[in-house]
């Protein structure tokens, strides 16, 4: 019984899901299943069979066009370590998706269950404001 | 044997794709089996390697467990439909929005696209002791070790401690109590319902469980009737953190209100027990009286009456008796 | 502030793409052909002695690759940790490692292990081990006394109050100081408060845990850690290792935090490149969180009684503190004592003296903790100065400027000679009005203590300071003939952006477009300098400096090749897009490319053939081996001192508690600065705003629970250890901030650090804000973390089970 993030990190060679805590309590590991973020490290790799998932690496364009997340983060400058960060990119793509023109605060509740430990909730919520501005205007 | 507490242990595992199949498994390998949800409760046990079965039946291909419908007389939630679906579904949002709201409250996001009600709903106790592989009456052993004087037990139980001083950390537990819901439980093929209320097993019946779920049971659908629909419905949880962390206390109150006057109320808590608590003296002393803050100072003061708080969490007092106040004072919460 | 082209910036740095597609490698993501697991046996005791280890059984296993016992390492000399111990002082501290070909066998083999250990005394809070015939942590004594392991007690008389949460002010100590008259000031004051306050011991609980991969080839080791610096890195690997520095990689080119936890290097890295050494395989140690938690350092806790004295105006006339220090069982910690200088620092107390001990533990070893030692000063200390001024009926922000450092102040322990220490810069009091300014200091203040149904308003506010910089570390870079700038960073990749920011002084003195330059940085075979650690703040102005003496050789180097081939002296020169040139007449001179083509050809200085003697031999190896590449820019910073380099922050925070549930709302906060020079503005904020947040997470959640009589940790995880979530901290609009924009006199680009300043700030801002929303009679916690359940049984007299100096509850 493995979990989907370890398939992915050691088996699929995908290392850019990181897993912070391998306890659901961190969402370093989160990917979009389905269009829908989970938690890697708490799905077992069997239950995604015959499912769509995404992980950072597929984000970019087959031509290099990045994600109005990862455009973001790169003009403002998000994220510190980054250790958390593809987790709380690919959730921002899911609220993306769902909403292109959230409030601070309902990115905020959208992207509650990832943790930043050097703190940079701040600028990662301007990061997220400004992809969806970007979406908006796109 | 030296303990280590990272990496899945080998386990065999099952994954059925009808309830038929998921029943006849668990009726197969009765103790031996582990009933597999959305995973949360049970990946902590797995990881820690503290609980070991030898089968796993996932239920996760079972789709006929994860419907929601309306029925005749209510809404049926299959016991694996998701928090998520629970807190968008418009049916539970018009007619229990509290429901909605508790299970939002759950957890963090991720969690909720994935754990489900019965998941929740059924979970083991959050004893920091117990979880960590301690082996406690709740465990198979002769003690317990968040009871004595210099435990930590901050976050332990104020009543119903038999032994164990554990509580139930369940947000959807005291709302489903507080309306009525029904717990529908096959076991090979036969099927009973259990109230909510009857569904939860303190340590003075049984210190190992917490539910009355036994070896070959399956939860199948939750049962919310219509009963309180229209009704007054409250529930607020109380918490260290704002995401992740289960209740310090929370509280669930129905009521049935005409003309200012409370004409009936159901008043359940979770998070001060070892299971939810129905309030009945507090549901006595306001049934008849103005819904008014003298009433709900009244009923804070009643709900708090036999309380044996442990030595670290005598706060959870104030606390259950703030809750109970405001659940009674202030007006639901909005979605 | 100087009109800069690069600093004071903003642009994306070099890493970013790299680390938004996923690209970027931390530890656990380096992978070697042949790579085998490790995984740890770790004492389940608090302290414990293994009398016997079977492995046997672990070592049949199918799969099973190798073992590493205490045995295989070198005995540290107490106080100092080990990788692998026969004595472990503390739950979770690894006993051995087994290496196998995956996890799942590895942990198998660990459960087959036979391991029998003696149980040992333990104590796990200080003061009971300072009571007469109380428990020590280690088997040698309680505390360092000297250079040597000793113990102190106190005596019956000094402890008849501590069951009743008092410390005995007198009781012996490991360490004083004082200066002025302290009676005489507490003579002078018209009011003393007097408290005793608690501040907790919490893990650093970096994202990344210190996972590491190693292996050796050709003699050399290949070691990829997690860990924060990477030029000061080099020693510790080889140290663990047992070799030169020279034989060792080091790979390190993201670093999922550390905040001081893995400053240089960490004890456990020498589990796996022992045991790849020992096997013959590239060794994957994957640290848990729970490992993590266990071994991965914390902040020392620190229990005193403080005594101050405020004259009617809101000067500080004196202040007495006697301080015990948590220290875990090894090292050496000087948190406690350090409360004592940085609040020295920040309120320049008239008389002051202070006084501790460091006691042992056997909980989780202690390191220094972004500002270790001053963000308990600022939490500890807030609050009794707010207390001080309500009672006199004044202005917290005044109260503060009044006590405010200026210019270069002194602060800390009078030397041998009795001087003290200075400062290089304090604009404090600007940075205390900038953030007034910005938070609306004025118009705030009135909401203090309002009522909105079940909810009061608190302001508060903190001024925070801790070290702002190293120096006399080295720059280096070399233009090449094709025009192009190559700079070396030795600085590691924490997350601060450091590496990158500090190497724009470089540039920017040589005018260089940034386009067109290259950083080097993360891996030790691509030459890099002599760096400062990744710690205390102290990069920004150490680099900024070394970079700028970098490329004021290279300027020089560049007017000398200029005089040279087109006549005059150098002084007729100057620099500026991309070329040197004759004053005056730009078309007389040379490109860049050019001139780096010639240092070629003249060799010599010019392209690193011949190099300064005073730059340390890591850059002098690395210089050697760039040499005849282009025009060289090297040189050790010898810029002129003036005194410790330290940064203020004045923290701003509203808060809103709910009387009923204890619940507590951080509205908004805001901060003003002095650092100097801010190098690039958006990582900046980061600093300022990541440590605040780590700051509300002291005075609002994070801490350790433990089990008293089994002496084991309860609180292990994140969801029970409660670091702050996104919902935590104020998230509606953005937080604010200010900086002063004063340069710091002896740097020659004005700049300081910011880092750790910033921690102080937010958690001495929150708990005094708690304070006063709570008021006189409900507002005095001296207690962090303060959770919902002080805030209740406070307003409802409810009993606590603990005093308030009691440790890890």
């Amino acid at each position: 019984m493995e979990t989907l993030g370890f398939t992915l990190r050691y088996k699929l060679g995908l290392t850019g899901t990181k897993i912070g805590c391998d306890r659901a309590e961190c969402g370093a590991c989160t990917v979009l299943v389905d269009g829908v973020p989970h938690y890697s490290c708490s799905l077992l790799t069997h239950s995604v069979r015959g499912r769509e998932v995404a992980s950072i690496e597929g984000l970019e364009a087959e031509d290099g066009t990045l994600h109005p997340m990862q455009q973001a983060v790169l003009e403002e400058q998000g994220f510190q370590c980054a250790f958390c960060m593809s987790g709380f990119i690919m959730n921002t793509v899911a609220l993306l998706n769902e909403n292109s023109s959230p409030t601070r605060k309902e990115a905020a509740e959208w992207l509650s269950g990832n943790l930043c430990r050097c703190a940079d909730y701040d600028k990662i919520l301007t990061s997220v404001m400004r992809a969806a501005e970007i979406t908006r205007g796109a | 044997m030296a303990v280590i507490r990272d990496v899945i242990p080998q386990l065999e595992l099952f994954q059925p794709t009808s309830a038929d199949d998921a029943l006849a498994l668990l009726a197969e390998h009765g103790s031996d089996a582990w009933v597999y949800a959305g995973g949360l409760d049970t990946l902590d046990w797995f990881k820690d390697r503290v609980k070991r079965p030898r089968v796993v039946v996932d239920l996760g291909g079972v789709e006929s467990l994860k419907e929601i419908r309306s029925t005749a007389d209510g809404i049926e939630i299959g016991a694996m439909a998701r928090l998520i679906d629970v807190v968008n579904n418009s049916d539970i949002r018009s007619q229990f929005p509290a429901l909605a709201f508790a299970a939002r409250s759950a957890a963090s996001p991720q969690i909720r696209n994935v754990g489900t009600i019965g998941g929740n709903v059924t979970q083991d106790t959050r004893c920091w002791y117990y979880r960590d592989g301690w082996t406690c009456y709740r465990a198979g052993g002769n003690i317990c070790y968040a009871s004595p004087p210099t435990a930590m037990n901050r976050e332990h139980c104020i009543l119903g401690a038999s032994r164990c001083v554990a509580v139930n950390p369940s947000d959807t537990a005291p709302v489903l109590v507080a309306l009525e819901a029904e717990m529908v439980i096959r076991r090979g093929s036969a099927e009973r319902v259990v109230s909510a209320e009857d569904y939860f097993v303190g340590p003075d019946i049984d210190i190992e469980r917490m539910t009355v779920l036994e070896p070959g049971d399956l939860l199948t659908s939750i049962r919310v009737p219509s009963t309180w629909a229209d009704a007054r419905v409250y529930f607020e949880k109380v918490r260290d953190r704002d995401t992740w962390d289960f209740p310090l206390v929370n509280v669930a109150t129905a009521m049935q209100e005409s003309g200012g006057t409370i004409q009936d109320a159901r008043v359940v808590v979770n998070g001060v027990a070892p299971t939810p608590v129905r309030l009945r003296a507090v549901e006595n002393a306001i049934r008849g009286q103005a819904r008014n803050e003298q009433t709900a100072e009244q009923a804070g003061n009643v709900a708090i009456q036999g309380v044996a708080p442990l030595t670290h969490n005598g706060f959870k007092v104030n606390l259950l008796k703030n809750l109970v106040k405001r659940s009674i004072r202030d007006e639901p919460m909005s979605l | 502030m100087a009109d800069y082209k690069l600093l004071g910036k903003n642009y994306q740095t070099p890493d970013l793409y790299a680390k938004v597609t996923g690209r970027a490698k931390y530890a656990e993501d380096h992978r070697a052909e042949g790579m085998v697991f490790c995984k740890l046996l770790v004492s389940p005791m608090p302290h414990a002695r293994v009398r016997s280890i079977d492995s046997s059984a672990a070592e049949a296993l199918p799969g099973f690759e190798g073992i590493l016992t205490y045995d295989d390492v070198p005995e540290a000399t107490a106080p100092g940790e080990t990788s692998l111990t026969k004595e472990p002082r503390y739950e979770g501290e690894p006993i051995l490692a087994v290496a196998a070909v995956d996890e799942q066998t590895a942990a198998a083999a660990i459960e087959l292990i036979d391991i029998d250990l003696e149980p040992l005394e333990f104590v796990l809070d200080p003061l009971d081990s300072l009571r007469p015939g109380g428990p020590n942590a280690r088997t040698e004594g309680n505390t360092m006394i000297g250079r040597e392991l000793g113990e102190i007690k106190w005596t019956e008389a000094d402890v008849a109050g501590l069951d009743a949460g008092q410390i005995s002010m007198e009781a012996e100590a490991g360490a004083e100081w004082e200066y002025g008259d302290l009676a005489a000031g507490f003579a002078e004051a018209d009011v003393i408060i007097e408290e005793h306050s608690y501040h907790q011991s919490l893990s650093h609980q970096p994202l990344e845990s210190r996972t590491t991969m190693a292996y050796w080839e050709g003699g050399k080791l290949y070691v990829y850690p997690s860990v924060q610096s990477t030029a000061r890195a080099v020693g510790p690997m080889a140290r663990h290792a047992g070799i030169e520095p020279s034989d060792v990689v080091l790979i390190n080119e993201f670093t999922g935090g550390g905040f001081g936890s893995k400053g240089s290097g960490y004890p456990q890295a020498q589990i796996p490149i022992l045991l790849s050494k020992k096997i013959g395989k590239p060794v994957m140690m994957r640290v848990t969180r729970r490992d993590e938690t266990s071994f991965g350092k914390a902040r020392p806790g620190v229990q005193a009684r403080i005594k101050l004295g405020m004259r009617r105006d809101g000067r500080i006339t004196a202040l007495d503190i006697h301080a015990i220090g948590d220290g875990g069982p090894y090292g050496r910690s000087g948190d406690h004592m350090n409360v004592g200088v940085i609040g020295s620092l920040a309120y320049q107390p008239v008389a002051m003296r202070m006084r501790g001990t460091g006691v042992y533990t056997n909980t989780p070893p202690r390191g220094a903790q972004r500002a270790p030692g001053g963000e308990q000063s600022m939490t500890m200390l807030s609050p009794i100065i707010q207390k001080a001024a309500k009672q006199l009926g004044l202005d917290q922000v005044e109260v503060l400027k009044i006590n405010a450092p200026a210019g270069q102040a002194t602060f800390g322990a009078p030397g041998r000679d009795g001087r003290r220490s200075n400062v290089s810069s304090a604009f404090a009091r600007e940075a205390i009005d900038k953030g007034a300014e910005l938070f609306n200091w004025r118009e705030r203040v009135q909401r203090s203590g309002r009522r909105n149904g079940s909810t009061v308003t608190g302001i508060g506010v903190a001024l925070s300071t801790f070290a702002a910089g190293a120096s006399g570390v080295d720059g280096l870079f070399v233009i090449k003939p094709d025009g192009r700038m190559y700079i070396k960073s030795g600085i590691g990749p924490l997350g601060t952006g450091s590496t990158f920011d500090m190497m724009r002084a470089a540039a920017e003195g040589v005018d260089m477009p940034w386009e067109r330059c290259e950083v080097a940085w993360g891996n030790t075979s691509r030459h890099l300098p002599w760096s400062c650690t990744q710690g205390g703040s102290s990069t920004t102005h150490a680099h900024t400096r070394a970079n700028w003496a970098a490329a004021l050789d290279a300027r020089q180097k560049m007017q000398e090749i200029a005089a040279r081939d087109l006549g005059g002296s150098p002084s007729d020169y100057e620099i500026g897009g991309e070329r040197v040139y004759r004053r005056g007449n730009r078309s007389q001179g040379m490109s860049f490319a050019r001139a780096a083509q010639r240092a070629i050809d003249l060799g010599g200085t010019y392209d690193g053939h011949e190099l300064p003697g005073d730059i340390n031999g890591m850059t002098t190896a690395s210089a050697t081996a760039l040499a005849g590449q282009g025009l060289m820019g090297v040189a050790k910073d010898n810029f002129e001192e003036g005194g410790r380099r330290m940064s203020f922050v004045a923290g701003f925070a509203e808060v809103e508690v709910d009387v009923e549930t204890g619940e507590i709302r951080l509205v908004d906060y805001a901060a003003g600065c002095d650092v100097g020079t801010v190098i690039h503005p958006k990582n900046f904020e980061g600093q300022v705003f990541g440590g605040a947040i780590q700051g509300f997470s002291v005075a609002l959640s994070q801490k350790w629970v433990y089990d008293r009589r089994w002496g084991l940790l309860m609180a292990k995880r994140f969801y029970s250890n409660r670091p702050p979530g996104i919902l935590d901290v104020p998230y509606e609009q953005p937080m604010k901030w200010g900086n002063a924009d004063l340069p710091d006199p002896f740097n020659p680009l004005g700049a300081k650090g910011i880092g750790e300043a910033a921690q102080g700030a937010g958690s001495g801002a929150v708990v005094v804000a708690i304070a006063d929303a709570l008021g006189e009679e409900n507002g005095d916690f001296f207690r962090s973390p303060i959770t919902r359940d002080m805030i209740l049984t406070q307003l409802e007299q409810a009993p606590t089970g603990h005093d308030r100096l009691t440790a890890h509850v």
